[in-house]
């Protein structure tokens, strides 16, 4: 008995003390380029996607997010993943962080890697986006493109997008 | 025939639901008609671009706001530029759609970054909507026969002005003012949507 309390207590402290060390821990799950953006995609095959580009500099991007962050817990077990992606220049990552920190997302975040041109990024997202902010983009199960959100959404809208997808039967089945 | 067209209908219905759903209109292609518009500066004066390519060899039409952070990169960039094309038979007519913007911000905002060009306020984003822009800023360059000539980013660096390695909307005036065909045409960059009613 006194062996269990003891290892409980012991359980407790080390939850105590490594939350500090988890709340200080980036957010941001690294930073891509168009190669890492696509092959990020690919390996949630089987699931439905919805990729969200957002900047803290961007009040609609801020506006939406926190509807993403109920959504994604929401929807997480019915097969769907939503995606983060900030475009945020790379010296305002303190911003970002900032920003996750507030509004804490279960979902992953990544940082579009600075430098370059844009417009590559821009055109291998999707051809029909202007570089306009905030951006969602939906994939189906089969890992293709399905809708692209252009403009802050309502929850409704997304999940509007994400009911369809979810209905469609999965290709190969 | 009546089968036929029910699976002509279903089809178009599974195309159109298929396809990616973009909000706003497409802007309209390279060479083809610059929509015509008029508006009121945010001094009262009447504008109208039909008159503004008559009167000059180019016409930049800027989609501009006042709280943008990309926009507002730029403002220094479209002062110096709006001044030194003018000289070249360039009017630089900056329009602000916003919805959340008003007419008094605009011109606090002009005041503020030595904005001298014209610029218009496009009540019910009517002019936004006809050139299919969807964020600030955003550039349409327009010769004097009123042809879309160029479209997209002033350039790629929205940071730093000095580390510019593609100024791209100085590189189609330019080209166009030297008789030239624009190498780059269309060009993108990231920026804030337009706040439409």
């Amino acid at each position: 008995m006194k062996t269990s309390a003891r290892a409980a207590a012991a359980a407790l402290f080390f939850l105590l003390s490594s939350a500090p060390l988890a709340a200080d821990a980036p957010r941001i799950k690294g930073e891509i380029d168009a190669k890492q953006f696509h092959d990020l995609i690919a390996r949630e095959k089987g699931k439905v996607v919805l990729v969200n580009f957002w900047a803290t500099w961007c009040v609609p991007c801020r506006e939406e997010f926190p509807d993403l962050v109920r959504l994604e817990a929401d929807w997480r077990s019915k097969g769907v993943v939503v995606i983060g992606v900030s475009t945020d220049l790379g010296k305002d990552l303190t911003a970002v962080e900032k920003f996750l920190a507030t509004n804490d997302p279960a979902f992953a975040n990544y940082h579009k890697k600075s430098g370059g041109d844009d417009q590559d990024f821009i055109d291998s997202v999707d051809p029909k986006w202007g570089g306009e902010l905030p951006f969602s983009v939906l994939y189906a199960r089969d890992g293709h493109k399905a809708a692209i959100l252009s403009g802050k959404q309502s929850r409704a809208d997304f999940e509007r997008e994400i009911g369809k997808l979810l209905k469609a039967p999965a290709a190969g089945r | 025939m009546k089968v036929l067209s029910v699976f002509a209908a279903a089809l178009v219905l599974a195309v159109l639901a298929a396809g990616p759903a973009v909000a706003e209109t497409p802007a309209p292609s390279i060479g083809s008609a610059a929509p015509a518009f008029a508006l009121t500066t945010i001094d009262g004066k009447p504008f109208s671009l039909a008159d503004a390519e008559k009167a000059n060899s180019l016409v930049v039409v800027m989609f501009i706001s006042t709280q943008c952070p990309y926009s507002n990169a730029y403002n220094d960039r479209m002062r110096d530029m709006a001044a030194a094309y003018a000289k070249k038979g360039v009017q630089f007519v900056g329009v602000n759609s916003n919805k959340t913007e008003t007419v008094q911000d605009a011109v606090d905002h002009a005041r503020k970054h030595g904005h001298t060009f014209t610029i218009v306020k496009d009540p019910d984003n009517r002019v936004a909507d006809q050139y299919g822009a969807s964020h600030t800023p955003e550039v349409y360059v327009i010769d004097k026969a009123g042809k879309l000539r160029y479209h997209g980013r002033i350039d790629e660096n929205s940071d730093d002005a000095s580390k510019v390695t593609s100024p791209d909307l100085k590189n189609a005036l330019d080209a166009l003012l030297g008789g030239q065909s624009v190498a780059k045409a269309e060009t993108k960059a990231f920026g804030c949507s337009i706040k439409r009613v």
